[in-house]
């Protein structure tokens, strides 16, 4: 005997879609986008989307060689001869795949990493291999549609350029391959609005501090839209992107809005509008320093790595951290490592910037960042690839979001600083507290 | 048998034994891939194998990167074999379930929670957005 209950739940609309779509799904465009949009349709029918968007940009997942045929899910779209349909970046890999010697991974995880690199080549990407595809030349416009499987890079775009994105995941390869989306979240106006007023009464310098801003405002907004008024100043681009990384690393932030910076809000009312602005939370400088010293748990005589570069280094960071560094040497005992995208590690290179910075002994390393590496714990290699990750004990940051992930997939303890102080513990061997 | 609706997530038709979570799990560190077990600090699951369940839970916990840890569960063979939640899911969940082929669903017209208890077996059916929980 049974029972059955209705559901009292609203019948949702069915997609509509266009004939070129309907052409897709049919496969009259190829297995690739009939799979790509398949997968669409039925992410656009749970969050009751009522049609596709057109997208501008795609930033897609680089097929990871330290997890299970996962470098294969990549290859498999190339087979299928899949081709981006948009302009499209590549996120960050488990390897650096010129220069992995220098980070003592197996050579056997490079070159699964670099068959990723080759499919994204076949499919007609530039493989970028970076969590800061604008540093790269990526940069989209004011309310572009666009995916990304990298909640620093939706962050970024969303708060920052006034492009529309959601946190995506493996699906942001598909609606790179259509060209489409569903229309859901924060590809709607309505959504893009703030939930909470924050008021930072602190003075703030460079992006650790940015980044502590971003861990503690995430953490207290969740999954909501803050809005940051209060600053003395108009942030720097790198302060901007820190800030993003730093609460789409605690909270599930997907946008925040700075009235005047963020597109198009001119001011905090605005944010809030049609709905009254609410009363503003206070941020102190206290709140600021108890994130640093949340992530300040290991001892500094047993730093195994000194690291900075996360989110991956800008051309600006590099040629920041070749004045701190030019004429100096790196401590003998310190393995220091800088990490950027292949793109700004060019551009660093032309204007003798590398030169700099590898003369003082520091590990310029691309693709890839420790958190990524085969330092992490929580992945699961092919056993075959010889995969095995190294005994660390302290690794010295100066990003709130490598600290966090540094604890949850390296699990060793970290100490949090700001740049200038964590470059000069890799000149001296000894990190001068900035909090007393 | 009681049959219970649901909203349809993610299509497919699966079966195999209750495991009732009062915590939202998230793929992306409350599970080990490599065992399929939860290592995460829930009182209800903890040390529970996901593999071959039907996991109910409240609702999933928000991270960008849970879908490729459901993948990574399904590529080691020890994914639950459908998701029941109270609340819409994570569109990353959705995006790891979809890939792998575990059909979800979740808003039941009565909690399935109150339903079934753990190791009873379950089965759930998803057509477009029409979804069956059948308890037996």
């Amino acid at each position: 005997m049974s029972v059955v209950l209705q559901s009292p739940k609203r019948i949702l609309p069915c997609m509509i879609l266009t004939k070129v779509e309907e052409d897709m799904l049919a496969g009259r465009q190829g297995p690739a986008k009939k799979l790509a949009l398949e997968g669409l349709v039925q992410l656009g029918r749970a969050y009751g989307a009522p049609r596709m968007v057109e997208i501008g940009y795609a930033h897609i997942h680089a097929g990871m060689a330290l997890y299970l045929e996962d470098v294969e899910l990549i290859e498999g779209l190339a087979d299928q001869n899949a081709q981006m349909a948009v302009p499209s970046s590549v996120n960050i890999a488990n390897a650096d795949t010129v220069n992995w010697k220098q980070t003592g991974a197996p050579e056997k995880l490079a070159r699964l990493q670099q068959r990723a690199a080759t499919a994204h080549h076949k499919m007609g990407s530039a493989c970028s291999f970076t969590c800061t595809p604008y540093w790269a030349g990526h940069w989209p416009t004011w309310n572009t549609h666009m995916t990304s499987i990298e909640s620093t890079v939706t962050i970024f775009c969303n708060s920052v350029i006034g492009a529309k994105s959601n946190r995506d995941g493996y699906f942001s390869v598909y609606a790179g391959i259509t060209g489409r989306y569903p229309l859901f979240g924060y590809h709607l106006d309505e959504n893009r609005r703030g939930t909470m007023l924050f008021k930072v009464d602190a003075e703030l310098r460079g992006t650790t501090d940015f980044s502590c801003l971003g861990f503690h405002i995430g953490k207290i907004v969740g999954e909501g839209v803050p809005v940051v008024s209060g600053l003395a100043r108009r942030p720097t681009l790198d302060e901007l992107d820190a800030l993003g990384a730093g609460m789409a690393t605690s909270g599930g932030v997907s946008l925040y809005i700075i009235p005047t910076v963020t597109p198009p809000f001119a001011s905090a009312e605005q944010a809030f509008a049609p709905k009254p602005m609410p009363e503003a939370l206070p941020v102190t400088r206290a709140d600021i320093d108890a994130v640093y010293t949340y992530f300040c748990t290991g001892r500094f005589d047993q730093v195994d790595i000194i690291h900075v570069g996360c989110p991956h280094a800008s051309f600006e960071e590099m040629r920041d951290y070749a004045n701190q560094l030019r004429g100096k040497k790196v401590k003998d005992s310190v393995e220091f490592w800088i990490t950027t995208s292949r793109a700004v590690r060019r551009m660093a290179e032309e204007q003798e910037l590398l030169k700099v910075l590898e003369a003082s002994g520091a590990k310029v390393i691309a693709d890839t960042c420790p958190i990524s590496c085969h330092f992490a714990r929580t992945v699961s290699p092919d056993p075959a690839l010889g995969v095995v990750p190294p005994p660390l004990r302290t690794v010295l940051v100066d990003s709130a979001k490598q600290a966090k992930y540094v604890r949850d997939m390296i699990q060793c303890d970290t100490l949090l600083a700001p740049t200038e102080r964590v470059i000069e513990a890799a000149l001296t061997g000894r990190l001068v507290p900035h909090l007393s | 048998m009681i049959e219970i609706a649901a909203r349809g997530i993610v299509i497919g038709k699966a079966s195999g034994p209750a495991l009732v979570s009062a915590e939202a799990v998230s793929f992306l560190g409350d599970v080990d891939i490599r065992s399929g077990r939860v290592v995460g600090d829930l009182p209800s699951v903890r040390n529970a194998s996901l593999r071959g369940t039907v996991l109910i839970m409240p609702y999933t916990r928000g991270s960008a990167g849970a879908w490729r840890f459901l993948y990574q569960l399904f590529k080691h063979d020890n994914h639950p074999v459908a998701i029941i939640t109270n609340a819409v899911p994570d569109p990353s969940v959705v995006q790891g379930a979809i890939l792998a082929g575990i059909p979800v669903v979740c808003e039941p017209a009565s909690p399935i929670e109150d339903a079934a208890a753990n190791g009873q077996r379950i089965e759930v059916e998803v057509h477009g957005t029409d979804g069956r929980v059948r308890i037996f």
